[in-house]
């Protein structure tokens, strides 16, 4: 048995705050479908939107896991995450409008043997192992499926592998032009683990406080959220990427704000400090 | 790296028996599941699984020094095996990738060697830096002489430290940790994709050319993410830091080698799956 090194007092108790994310992840991809209902592509924002309740969800449940000091750094549960979590993504996006659901609980499935063989197998030993890597790499899923579905406005494979072009008049099927095909699957991958893991390896220490690291992790959410806009436009329409970018970049002020104003809150002192003066006459 | 301490399993590293047949019948399973639905992919998951024991291994040689090792209080690389697995076994697997069309055997030592390379460009580095800049030298905490070169260890260590620098048997162990890291993710790789080209042209109802994108990036990405899993995993082992072969953490290995191999089934299992998976909906 590990002994647990730091608890945070305060805050919402993990169970609440993970179905939060939870149910907001599923719905934020979900009500990307009503592009499909509507015909238009202005709904894709949402699946960042879910992404981002995803993450929120995840930083708080790498807290947990990480409060145990599991040695190896913040960054390796994201890495963890998002390794296990892409190909469960990947996987679902074969089961057409069950998808966000199939991630989810492919993701606990191929976390929960996982986080067993880190448990048990390798003796880790850590009370909350098994439960948190099956979260994170569910959390890894639903964040990859919510990026994907805001880049492409879908979250189904076919659509995600081949898109139809028009060359010369004729229709084409395009296979390298798609986000699988162009390999933004890559960077959508790494723009998540960037901001699952930087909340709480920037927060951590004493003094940690859940809503200041929760607010950065949403921030960073935002940053990666405007890339996966900018990503858009090689699939969705001008209208709706404008709309996605918007919805990012007030995410980002409305968080980046807050997370200062948290700082503020939580700092011993907050001196700010003025361009270097140089002296005159030297 | 985390600023808290390193805690988890006891040094020593025995096996758990029960669990560990449990993973194995586990393993066993997930390659029965891939025979009964695709025969033809059976060779490639056992490829896909030596390739996740190859980087599970080869982690255990990579001196990670973590949080210590970049205040020069331990020796080794000063970050953690994500980063250097990312850094090294990926720089491995895309070289592997640019000759993939060579043949299984060519490849792999390409992205062997390629691994190998930037493993040894990082330990020149990093001990160019610490002798050249942090003015400290090489010295192991762990023996007493550097099994390989019979260099006596004490006289350069600092009191109070675990050792600092990376000595010439962690400079070899990063070297050939990255051998065996790069040359297995490149395996995982030309796996998956033989399986993809296989697959995927009935899938689409398309030529092999035309889906070549399609199935180097799902190939690349799967390989990146099973990389991630088995080094993270090896990681754990380890409790995030060793010195290298010499280190007595080494001899967890068999308890990794179990675990990548539960896990790289697994894995493989999953990204066989997704070409065998057609629900047409």
């Amino acid at each position: 048995m590990t002994a647990q090194i730091t608890v945070t007092e305060g805050g919402l108790p993990h169970n609440t705050l993970m179905i939060y994310g939870l149910i907001g992840s599923l719905v934020g991809i979900y009500l990307t479908y009503l592009n499909t209902v509507t015909g238009t592509q202005l709904f894709s924002f949402f699946g960042g939107l879910g992404a981002i309740a995803a993450l929120v969800w995840g930083s708080d449940t790498i807290k947990r896991l990480c409060s145990y000091g599991i040695g190896t750094g913040v960054p390796s549960a994201g890495m963890l995450a998002f390794g296990s979590g892409v190909i469960a993504m990947l996987l679902a996006t074969k089961f057409g409008i069950a998808s966000p659901i199939v991630a989810l609980v492919l993701g606990l499935v191929i976390g929960g043997i996982l986080g067993y063989i880190a448990n048990n197998i390798l003796a880790m030993k850590i009370p909350v192992m098994i439960q948190s890597i099956a979260e994170l790499a569910a959390v890894g899923a639903l964040v990859m499926i919510g990026f994907t579905a805001m880049a492409t406005g879908t979250f189904t494979f076919s659509p995600l592998s081949v898109i139809q072009v028009t060359v010369l008049g004729a229709a084409a099927n395009s296979f390298g032009t798609s986000l699988i095909g162009g390999g933004l699957l890559a960077a959508i991958f790494m723009l998540g683990s960037i901001a699952l893991q930087h909340g709480f390896n920037a927060c951590l220490g004493p003094s940690e406080k859940q809503d200041r690291t929760l607010t950065l992790t949403a921030e960073v959410g935002f940053l990666s959220m405007l890339m996966v806009a900018i990503c858009s436009f090689a699939f969705i329409g001008i209208g709706a990427l404008i709309v996605s970018i918007i919805v990012s970049v007030i995410g980002w002020y409305y968080t980046y704000s807050q997370y200062i104003t948290l700082s503020k809150r939580d700092a011993a002192a907050w001196l700010d400090t003025k361009p270097i003066v140089e002296a005159e006459g030297h | 790296m985390s600023a808290l301490g390193g805690a988890g399993p006891a040094p020593g590293g025995a096996m758990d028996p029960v669990s560990s047949v449990i993973g194995l019948v586990l393993a066993v399973i997930f390659i029965g599941i891939v025979f009964v639905l695709a025969p033809a992919a059976l060779m490639p998951l056992l490829g896909i699984i030596l390739g996740g024991v190859l980087i599970g291994f080869g982690v255990h040689f990579v001196p990670v020094g973590g949080a210590p090792a970049a205040m020069g209080q331990a020796p080794g690389i000063a970050t953690g095996v994500a980063m250097l697995a990312a850094g090294a076994g990926l720089a491995g697997l895309f070289g592997g990738a640019w000759a993939a069309e060579l043949g299984v055997v060519v490849a792999t030592i390409t992205g062997a060697i390629g691994g190998g390379l930037m493993m040894a460009i990082t330990c020149l580095m990093v001990n160019v830096i610490y002798v050249f800049g942090m003015g400290i030298p090489a010295a192991s905490g762990k023996v007493a002489k550097d099994p390989l070169t019979g260099d006596t260890q004490a006289e350069y260590k600092s009191q109070g430290t675990e050792g600092h620098g990376l000595p010439f048997i962690s400079f070899v162990g990063g070297v050939v940790g990255g051998l065996f890291g790069g040359g297995g993710g490149t395996l995982i790789y030309l796996m998956l994709l033989g399986v993809y080209e296989q697959y995927l042209p009935a899938l689409f109802d398309a030529k092999v050319e035309q889906i070549m994108p399609v199935a180097v990036s799902l190939a690349g990405i799967f390989a990146i993410g099973m990389f991630l899993v088995n080094a993270v995993l090896a990681a754990y082992n380890i409790t995030g830091t060793i010195e290298g072969p010499h280190d007595p953490k080494f001899k967890r290995f068999p308890r990794a080698i179990v675990a990548s191999l539960v896990a790289s089934a697994l894995c493989g299992l999953v990204a066989i799956l997704i070409v065998v998976v057609n629900l047409n909906i």
